[in-house]
């Protein structure tokens, strides 16, 4: 019954160097003609996490901190992962349509390339979060135990951009359309996940309708490790939702993916 | 002698779409009524040994560039096989760099996605740049080469990520005529090494100092195959026939044989949909995955 995700996993791992030395030819390629190179990895995010803390946290908010939190921590706690998450899912989908003509000449194993752009975006996350945990000493936030759980959600991150991405690149390159509807849906996403507005003055049934918005998981996730709160067998429905799509994503992109791959260039 | 390329009556359609919203169609095969399609290559089918170099020939859309790309494996056969024994690469016109990088890191980056290990890159990075000889320009972002330079640069890559199989698709018609003779020096080389290559080009002479036997496409059909002299020969006379026809002449004539490339009603699709029928087995294993993310999701919703 596995046979399709194992041959994708297995290619994964065969081409783990491959991928990382990619990821960086990539990066280079992005910021070789800026005078600031790859300093734009860093300024980029600041910009953005500035003005939502300007326009949420003393705008909208009033600078209130949220359950005894600064807001600006807050924010940036489900701020940086979907940075991260964001540019992983526009730019990994679009991967496959953008690159197969190049590599469709040679003998190149096509499921990497959308994991090559999560690899590529990751560099930028690892800084982002290294920043984060310079801004928790200066708030004084003291991490507890629950930090532990800080690996599980990364995983969780991971595993999941790596399933949807595989699914959403094969279908962005049969259906052109996809790629502008994800775009706009990844807009709307950021306001249906709890990154930048607390959702728990919703009524009870708006929110479990966002729950079922994966990141909101994930962003929850972060947030109960680094904030402290909650463990993750407090929720168990929701892991287990969050599992099981993952698990359907990855089952269904290995499956299109090998059928499609062949053909890609037929569809171009 | 071993066959190294066996083709087997391979066939190649494209669908002519007169909507977009067809093609959606198609992709969830439905709604598959009098299509119009194209028979791009039209049950060809050779052999070619070891160490053999062969040319393809043929007017302007006989099909050459397809039958190229089928054998280097860009795109696969509608219908009938190809069996290749060793690794195919094309040598097309576009050579496919990344603009952004320079020269320097295009070579790696192409070498690297070709499969080449760390050592040997380094190994053949300075005869690369050897072969492509387009001095400092090498530290420069490709976008700032001219279409000559890029292509030198492209081929000289090519070359040297070592393939059994060369498909050479036009790409010796950019570039001076010392870059040519250094390619076909190249190339003779190749020849000695025992690989095969195949060699789409539009010149008769170099058709017949360099190849050992000649493929013409046309309009889509294997119309000869044999000895380089012999079929050069008869490509030739044919050439100088065609132009000889009278502007409104050679309309009919291109007419009548296009006409012979489209067919309705899929005729090819028969073989194909006889492979596309679900099995159970499938639609099972589906719903078992589908299930438990229905489950979960309606006990999100209840918020339990």
């Amino acid at each position: 019954m596995l046979n399709s995700v194992t041959k994708v996993l297995l290619e994964q791992r065969k081409y783990w160097n491959l991928m990382f030395r990619m990821a960086i030819f990539d990066i280079k390629g992005m910021y070789q003609t800026h005078y600031l190179g790859s300093l734009w990895q860093v300024i980029n995010p600041i910009i953005q996490i500035a003005i939502y803390w300007f326009v949420f946290g003393l705008g909208i908010r009033g600078g209130n901190p949220v359950d005894g939190v600064p807001f600006f921590v807050w924010l940036l706690v489900g701020l940086i992962p979907w940075l991260f998450i964001s540019p992983s899912i526009v730019q990994g989908s679009n991967s496959v349509h953008q690159q197969v003509s190049l590599v469709s000449k040679m003998q190149f194993p096509v499921s990497i390339l959308p994991t090559i752009k999560i690899i590529s975006n990751s560099f930028q996350f690892i800084v982002m979060l290294s920043l984060l945990l310079i801004v928790c000493i200066i708030y004084n936030i003291n991490f507890t135990i629950y930090i532990v759980q800080l690996p599980y959600y990364i995983f969780c991150l991971y595993i999941f951009l790596f399933s949807f991405n595989l699914l959403s690149s094969t279908i962005a390159t049969l259906i052109r359309d996809y790629q502008m509807f994800l775009q706009s849906m990844m807009r709307m996403l950021l306001y249906l996940s709890p990154v930048l507005w607390d959702t728990s003055s919703l009524p009870e049934a708006f929110q479990n309708l966002l729950k079922l918005n994966p990141f909101y998981y994930i962003i929850v996730g972060f947030r109960s490790s680094i904030l402290g709160g909650h463990w993750i067998y407090e929720s168990p429905i929701e892991t287990l939702y969050f599992w099981t799509l993952t698990f359907a994503l990855l089952y269904f992109g290995s499956k299109i993916h090998l059928k499609f791959r062949k053909n890609f260039m037929d569809y171009l | 002698m071993k066959v190294k390329v066996e083709v087997k009556n391979v066939y190649k359609s494209f669908e002519l779409h007169a909507q977009q919203s067809e093609k959606i169609f198609d992709l969830f095969s439905i709604k598959k009524k009098n299509r119009k399609e194209f028979l791009a290559v039209k049950d060809v089918s050779f052999k070619v040994y070891e160490g053999e170099t062969i040319g393809i020939v043929g007017l302007n859309g006989s099909g050459k560039s397809t039958l190229s790309n089928l054998l280097s494996q860009v795109i696969q056969p509608t219908q009938g096989e190809i069996e290749l024994k060793g690794v195919p690469s094309l040598i097309a016109i576009s050579a496919g760099l990344n603009n952004n990088l320079t020269g320097l890191e295009n070579i790696k980056l192409k070498c690297m996605m070709h499969g080449l290990s760390k050592r040997k890159i380094e190994e053949v990075t300075p005869s690369i740049i050897e072969f492509a000889d387009i001095g400092d320009y090498i530290e420069q972002p490709v976008k700032n080469y001219s279409s000559g330079m890029k292509s030198r640069l492209g081929f000289a890559i090519s070359v040297h990520t070592d393939p059994d199989i060369l498909i050479i698709d036009e790409a010796l018609s950019v570039g001076d005529s010392t870059f040519a003779r250094k390619c076909l020096d190249k190339m003779e080389e190749f020849k000695q090494r025992g690989k095969t290559i195949f060699f789409v080009s539009h010149s008769a002479g170099q058709m017949r100092t360099f190849c050992d036997k000649v493929i013409w496409m046309h309009y889509g059909e294997l119309k000869e195959f044999g000895s380089a002299e012999e079929v050069t020969t008869k490509y030739e006379e044919f050439t100088a026939w065609f132009n000889k026809l009278s502007i409104g002449q050679k309309k009919e004539h291109k007419k009548k044989m296009l006409a012979g490339q489209m067919r309705f009603n899929h005729y090819l699709e028969q073989v194909k949909s006889e492979k596309k029928h679900r099995s159970p087995v499938e639609l099972i294993k589906s719903v078992l995955v589908l299930l438990p993310l229905v489950i979960s999701t309606v006990l999100v919703l209840l918020g339990i």
